[in-house]
């Protein structure tokens, strides 16, 4: 324990290796087509990470990384942009990724919830959802712009989750659970028989305006290269992405954090030291659903259209997969789950089908036989690199 | 409105109130010896009455059609076979986690619903759709009036009390009742006392598991049709109505069950406008009632130790 | 060295107000009547041993008076205020912190962690403090940090320097240090500990009871109210003893004067 927190003296440079070639394998894997390409990738991949977690590579460059996290968030984002910037015309592919972030940005809000504060929500695609049916609505029917009507899907998502409040906060365990659940239940059923929100077939939403700016017209640098439409998209979604992060991780690294944990861990002794429950409760539920809603507002837009069937309750169990497998409270594990729900049922056709029953099934062997998931949080430090003391 | 129509609905309302019963008695046996919600126990329903289906062609198959052979292989395939099911579910998913914090328990089990589910949308034939399920019971009916007293319901009504008031003879009356109840009360000291724990938890999630095939069963002919997503609404509302009779008491989860299916055939009948939104409507009652009575109408008995 | 810790003098004993009062304090669970009617006198400065067989109610006073369960009936008065049906919140900031008979401590939260929750009276909660103003945050936060060292060095110096590991991996007697940490880091004017040897070995409960009274001796004569089936740490440690049974007080006394009570002996050993 005491070693992760000293400077590893582990060269940064290992680091950087490692990032150009998960930054290279992902390009490879969102690149190729070919069935039996993309199994040999993954299974290469899988291989590899095994390897280098025997050899402790792995370990070394996390290590170095846990102590140098301006160098680890920098990395990130130039990665995601080399990968954006490799696909820039392939409308597909960016889709894909902007789907990711999406996700992720969504389960990062979950994650304040459910990882934090331990209130269940099993309704995160229905608070998705009314982000993106604010975004049709709003964007058909108003003038409002494109930007407010990103923090009018949040805000609307949070307002609604409010009806929730009274019996989420009145009820524990498992009686939170049923609430949330039937109200995933309620949220989809009320779509598909609602005529005014356009019923099964849904609704079409209209497209991002900044400044008299269409966001769906492709990008022309010069006269030779053209952007596809959903690079700007993607622009947008990774600033909003990284100030959602900046603001979760500063949650987790405050007081506010600590108070998210007690509560969850236990809310006895917790009110026995002074801690509103409610008001924490409160706060983290309404803060998680205003990220969720948009990420959902985002993701009407970028997709252009929205339907019932996208926010089914199956969807919220896969959100709340994410934020499973990629170890409960732990931010940077939501990205690589996120990155792996998404990415691997689209590429590997044969498995889109089943991708509920294989994820429900992965989750079940990973609350069997690797609870903590698969980057376990670490204990909280309140600044990056640990605090000087 | 006339009275006929009133007991058409009255009608409607017990029989959904008897599925929902049946769901809901599950629930409080798992919870009674184990302390366990079984969130998949929905899905159960779904496998059950998707067995029973699946007999039901087999038997049309090798030329058995009489419809009373029919359903009584229908019903033990099913019952057998889900309660089985349901003893293994208890031993490779809720057995392994006992010691793990409930909130995995609660996790896995939602997980191995969305399997079950997506299991019969996938691998039955064309399980994506909605299945016509035969209604093999007499359909002779009495006329009041305009109330259509109709003998199948009867029929399946009738089934519905005998199979609960078994369940209960069982539970009060009966060596493996009194071990189960002996388990329910108190884990260590049934232990001591010469039971054998694992053998009680296998047996009563097989008793769980083979009501909610019962309860699938009877839905698929009350209905006529059936489709993978069905356990979920009952599965929210049985475990619904488990709560608001308080966890663990079997006349609490019966009650419960009536009076969600009371609430929402009242609503039915108040909002005839919005038979649409019936679905949606009782999942508000459950959000509602959750609000107004957290832990139950019964109350359940306080765990937490300080 | 003495056994006996002396008395507290301080202006508010001289004058003989109790520091909490309870009065008639009524406590029913269903048919099981857990406090009995209960009057209590808690004087400023001393420690008090609250003693009797399992289920006299010891644990529910504790309870009842750190707002976990509301009283039946009674009144409870700490301080000069009547604290009656507080919320375990309000008793915290009124002044009184507790531990646990089983460890409630945060596994898998690390030390520091853990001792902060129970400061958090001390913390700044608001939402622009803690996620905008990070420079005042970090302020707060380095000053926090060198108080909990601090705190933890009085019990066990090596200890103080790790208090970035999770609680996780302590042994049990480290875990009851911070437990008593996170309840002192607020100052409170009553410290209730609930069993503290319980789940540890002779030696080690000797030598917690070292700690609490030297860390005593460091607080200004902290006042404390301590639950124990461990009579050897009554007779060391406490200046009174109240002794129950279903809920009522049997005995009140010096631990010589209720080890030699017959009523007190005949609730131990079930003699009618």
């Amino acid at each position: 324990m005491q070693d992760e927190l000293k400077p590893t003296g582990k060269p940064l440079w290992q680091a950087l290796i490692g990032a150009v070639l998960t930054t290279v394998y992902l390009i490879l894997l969102l690149k190729v087509e070919e069935q039996s390409e993309v199994i040999g990738l993954l299974a290469g991949g899988a291989v590899l990470l095994l390897l280098l977690t025997k050899t402790g590579h792995l370990g070394g460059i996390g290590n170095t990384l846990h102590s140098r996290e301006g160098a680890l968030n920098l990395l990130v984002i130039l990665g995601t942009l080399a990968i954006v910037g490799f696909f820039y015309e392939d409308h597909f592919t960016l889709l894909l990724i902007a789907t990711v972030m999406l996700y992720v940005l969504a389960t990062l809000g979950l994650n304040l919830q459910f990882g934090f504060a331990g209130v269940l929500n099993f309704a995160g695609a229905s608070f998705f959802g009314i982000g993106a049916y604010t975004a049709a609505v709003l964007g058909a029917h108003t003038a409002v712009p494109s930007l407010l009507i990103i923090l009018v899907g949040g805000v609307m998502a949070a307002l609604i989750g409010c009806v929730l409040l009274l019996p989420v906060l009145r009820t524990r365990g498992h009686y939170a659970a049923v609430v949330t659940i039937a109200f995933a239940l309620l949220f989809k059923t009320f779509l598909e028989v609602n005529d005014i929100l356009g019923g099964p077939q849904g609704l079409q939403v209209p497209s991002m305006k900044v400044f008299g700016w269409d966001f769906n017209n492709n990008v022309a640098l010069g006269d030779s290269v053209e952007l596809s439409f959903y690079f700007s998209y993607i622009i947008v979604i990774l600033l909003v992405l990284i100030a959602a992060f900046v603001l979760v991780r500063r949650v987790e690294r405050s007081w506010i954090g600590l108070n998210l944990d007690a509560l969850r861990l236990d809310e006895t002794a917790a009110s026995c030291f002074g801690l509103n429950i409610v008001r924490w409760k409160v706060t983290a539920f309404l803060l998680g659903n205003f990220l969720i809603g948009i990420a959902g507002a985002l993701y009407g837009m970028v997709g252009g259209f929205v339907a019932p069937t996208s926010f089914t309750f199956a969807d919220s169990l896969i959100l709340v997969s994410i934020i499973l497998l990629g170890g409960i409270g732990n931010v940077w594990g939501l990205i690589v789950a996120a990155a792996i729900v998404v990415i691997v049922p689209e590429k590997l056709q044969a498995i889109q089908e089943y991708r509920f029953l294989l994820f429900g099934g992965l989750v079940m062997m990973m609350l069997l036989f690797r609870p903590e998931g698969l980057l376990p949080r670490s204990v909280r430090r309140y600044f990056p690199g640990g605090a000087e003391r | 409105m006339d009275i006929g129509f009133l007991a058409q609905y009255l009608m409607n309302g017990l029989m959904l109130g008897m599925m929902y019963a049946l769901v809901a008695v599950g629930f409080t046996l798992f919870f009674g010896v184990l302390d366990v919600i079984k969130f998949s126990h929905g899905d159960v329903l779904t496998v059950g009455a998707f067995t029973a289906l699946a007999t039901y062609l087999g038997l049309e198959q090798i030329g058995v059609t009489d419809p009373a052979t029919q359903i009584l292989v229908m019903v033990i395939v099913s019952t057998v076979l889900i309660g089985g099911l349901g003893a293994v579910i208890a031993r490779t998913v809720i057995l392994p986690l006992r010691s793990a914090p409930p909130l995995n328990t609660l996790l896995i089990t939602l997980m191995l619903g969305t399997v079950l589910r997506e299991a019969v949308r996938l691998f039955y034939p064309e399980g994506g759709n909605p299945k016509p399920f035969p209604a093999l019971l007499p359909t002779d009916s009495v006329t009041f009036g305009n109330f259509n007293l109709r003998l199948d319901n009867v029929l399946m009504f009738g089934a519905g009390v005998l199979v609960i008031v078994g369940t209960q003879w069982m539970l009060n009356r009966t060596k493996l009742g009194l071990a189960i109840r002996a388990v329910a009360q108190d884990e260590e000291t049934a232990k001591t006392m010469g039971i054998n724990f694992n053998l009680i938890v296998f047996i009563t999630f097989a008793l769980g598991s083979a009501l909610a095939a019962f309860a699938g069963v009877m839905n698929g002919l009350y209905y006529n049709e059936i489709n993978f997503g069905m356990g979920l609404l009952l599965g929210v509302i049985g475990f619904s109505a488990a709560i608001v009779g308080g966890m663990g008491n079997l006349y609490g989860a019966i009650l419960g069950g009536f009076l969600f299916a009371a609430l929402q055939t009242i609503g039915a009948v108040a909002l005839p406008f919005a038979s649409a939104y019936k679905d949606v409507f009782a999942f508000a009652v459950v959000i509602a009632i959750m609000a107004w009575r957290p832990t139950g109408l019964i109350q359940e008995k306080v765990s937490d130790r300080v | 060295m003495t056994n006996q810790p002396p008395a507290n003098t301080t202006a508010d004993a001289a004058k003989g107000k109790p520091l909490l009062m309870a009065r008639g304090l009524t406590k029913r669970f269903g048919g099981v009547v857990a406090l009995n009617e209960l009057d209590l006198d808690l004087n400023v400065g001393e420690i008090l041993g609250l003693i009797g067989p399992n289920g006299s109610g010891k644990t529910t006073f504790f309870n009842v008076t750190t707002g976990i369960y509301a009283p039946n009936g009674g009144t409870i008065e700490f301080d000069g205020r009547d604290l009656t049906g507080f919320s375990p919140q309000q008793v915290y900031h009124a002044g009184i912190a507790r531990t646990f008979q089983r460890s409630r401590l945060s596994l898998p939260l690390s030390i520091f962690d853990n001792i902060m929750i129970g400061n958090h009276m001390r913390l700044t909660q608001g939402l622009w403090f803690n996620l905008m103003n990070r420079r005042a945050f970090r302020q707060e936060y380095e000053k926090s940090f060198e108080t909990a060292r601090a705190l933890v060095k009085i019990f066990d110096p090596p200890l103080a320097d790790r208090l970035d590991e999770p609680v996780a991996g302590l042994p049990m007697i480290d875990r009851r240090r911070i437990e008593i940490c996170r309840a002192l880091i607020s100052q409170p004017k009553l410290l209730l500990l609930d069993e503290p040897s319980a789940g540890m070995t002779h030696d080690e409960t000797a030598q917690l009871m070292d700690d609490i009274l030297h860390v005593r001796g460091e607080t200004d004569g902290l006042t404390i109210v301590i639950v124990e089936h461990e009579m050897g740490v009554i007779e060391r440690i406490t200046n009174r003893c109240v002794v129950l049974n279903f809920g009522s007080k049997i005995a009140e006394g010096t631990f010589s004067e209720i080890s030699e009570d017959t009523e007190v002996k005949q609730a131990y050993l079930g003699i009618e």
